[in-house]
């Protein structure tokens, strides 16, 4: 528990100072922070508590999104590999967004995008598991799966070339550029439900760590666990894929850092894969707009760059290869 | 009571059980024998409720097999699988809970003290011997009371002592009315606390 709180601490501290870096330099910038209810019309203001507030939050709740997500893609396929990128998961949500997008039945940004995100991504990951018979096929089953669906992606905005269906970097390294606030108010419900249910969820994962005939002998159905993550996981991303664009690597680093510094027990990497995908997520966001001002580096870059040298120290450091 | 009546049992176009039948009565212990890739782990999971058949039937009670839920199933019968590959480091106490009903935890103690578990009961499975984890499983059947248990070599990574100490548990539930069923190795002379010895050899 206290190495949540710090965690936590360590969330705080780095929204604030999230806040105070950018790609704009903001005169009496700790002063808007700490009075965050004077001058509210000032552009400085919105600077720091619009732009910048805002990106804060859509990326603590993508990571904390794609952290569960991550929980329960490995947790549901029992496989410590398993993430949304590889299980064609985020591929999947990409797809679905495009074709809503490009057939004008939605709009990025709106709660109908999100469903045919989380439609591409259900569909794509059933079938990689479909198509798996191992845990080692489940990889490259999905790694192949994956290139397939985002290779679609990438051809069709190539081939349509419409602005409001956005870039092949976004999709592929996912941006934080273009959130509004009106995105987080679909991610937070989302979020929130997604949580809920991986809670609920976690400790049938506990037991499905044994292998599905030992689920079986006890009167529980595997598959029926297995598809209730997989609707809770598609959920999770579709919401981040379709607004941010993918973001590889946190989903794969978070669950497994999670249980290094805090146990096992899938409620607990729920809880805690959520805090520290959040942390790592926050951090890249900060590092892409404030290491080479004006420009702003793809977010995914980041978080690779920053996950994975956690991800090794830690693996590195634990007593068993696969904690 | 499990009746077998010309059982075939196949995996993928190979026929691994073919036309096999045998009675099982309650508080008995029936061992199966063969050697390696006989079909002895197949003929167990089918009884287990974990692989489809081909012909032939299994009653449980007098119902028929296919015909019974997964959960009757879990009622009727406990299981000890073969192998077990630990991923996560939980500990042996956090394993052998996993899943169970509030009767079955509050058996928990006892079967961990009787299969001597509980000096590595807080210790994480990914780091136990494979005898140690084998008893993990045996205790998360043993702290189950169903009519019926299937065990798959549950005594194959077992030293001298753990191995009479198994046996002294297997022979408690015979008394207590059980039906068990065990798949082994062995010889006959050292299966002589069993009551019927099935050999698979030519099934």
């Amino acid at each position: 528990m206290r190495k949540s709180f710090i965690a936590l601490a360590l969330l705080l501290f780095a929204s604030v100072i999230g806040l105070a870096l950018g790609t704009s330099d903001v005169a009496e910038v700790w002063q808007i922070i700490f009075n965050p209810f004077t001058d509210t019309g000032s552009l400085s203001h919105q600077i720091v508590w619009e732009l910048r507030g805002t990106r804060i939050a859509a990326a603590i709740l993508v990571g904390a999104s794609l952290g569960i997500a991550g929980t329960l893609a490995q947790g549901s396929t029992n496989n410590p590999l398993a993430e949304p990128t590889i299980l064609g998961t985020s591929a999947g949500a990409a797809l679905g967004v495009l074709l809503g997008v490009l057939s004008n039945l939605v709009e990025i940004g709106s709660v109908g995008a999100v469903l045919f995100a989380a439609c591409g991504a259900l569909l794509v990951t059933t079938l990689v598991f479909s198509l798996a018979h191992s845990a080692l096929s489940l990889i490259t089953v999905g790694i192949g799966v994956s290139a397939i669906v985002s290779a679609l992606v990438g051809l069709t905005l190539t081939a349509v070339n419409r602005p409001d269906a956005r870039s092949i970097s976004f999709w592929t390294f996912g941006s934080f550029a273009l959130v509004t606030p009106s995105d987080l108010l679909i991610l937070a419900p989302l979020l929130l439900l997604g949580s809920l249910a991986a809670w609920k969820l976690a400790p049938h994962l506990d037991l499905l760590s044994l292998g599905d005939a030992a689920v079986r002998h006890i009167g529980q159905r595997p598959q029926r666990i297995r598809y209730q993550s997989f609707i809770v996981l598609s959920i999770l991303v579709a919401a981040s894929v379709s607004l941010v664009g993918s973001i590889s690597f946190l989903a794969l680093a978070a669950p497994h850092i999670a249980r290094y510094l805090f146990g096992p027990r899938n409620r607990s990497v729920v809880l805690n894969s959520a805090i520290v995908g959040a942390l790592i997520l926050l951090v890249a966001d900060i590092a892409s707009r404030s290491v080479v001002p004006p420009y702003e580096l793809p977010i995914g870059l980041l978080t690779s760059l920053i996950g994975a040298p956690i991800l090794i120290a830690t693996l590195k450091r634990g007593k068993d290869v696969w904690r | 009571m499990i009746e077998i009546k010309d059982l075939t049992v196949a995996r993928g176009k190979r026929i691994v059980v073919d036309n096999f039948s045998a009675t099982l009565v309650p508080a008995s212990i029936t061992a199966i024998t063969g050697p390696n890739g006989c079909g002895k782990s197949t003929l167990a999971q089918a009884i287990a409720g974990d692989l489809k058949y081909q012909s032939g039937q299994i009653t449980i009670a007098g119902r028929e097999l296919q015909t019974i839920t997964l959960e009757e199933q879990a009622e009727l019968r406990s299981v000890v699988e073969q192998n077990r590959n630990y991923w996560l480091s939980f500990t042996a106490r956090e394993v052998i809970a996993m899943g169970q009903s509030k009767a079955n935890l509050a058996r928990m103690e006892g079967v961990m003290k009787r299969l001597q578990i509980a000096d590595y009961a807080d210790q994480s499975v990914t780091t136990l011997s494979g005898g140690q984890a084998q008893r993990i499983d045996l205790a998360r059947a043993l702290i189950r009371d169903t009519p019926i248990y299937i065990f798959d070599e549950p005594l194959s990574a077992q030293d001298s002592q753990s191995k009479v100490r198994v046996i002294e548990e297997f022979k408690a539930m015979r008394s207590a009315g059980k039906t068990l069923i065990v798949i082994a190795h062995s010889d006959r002379e050292s299966l002589s606390w069993c009551d019927q010895i099935i050999d698979f050899t030519h099934h």
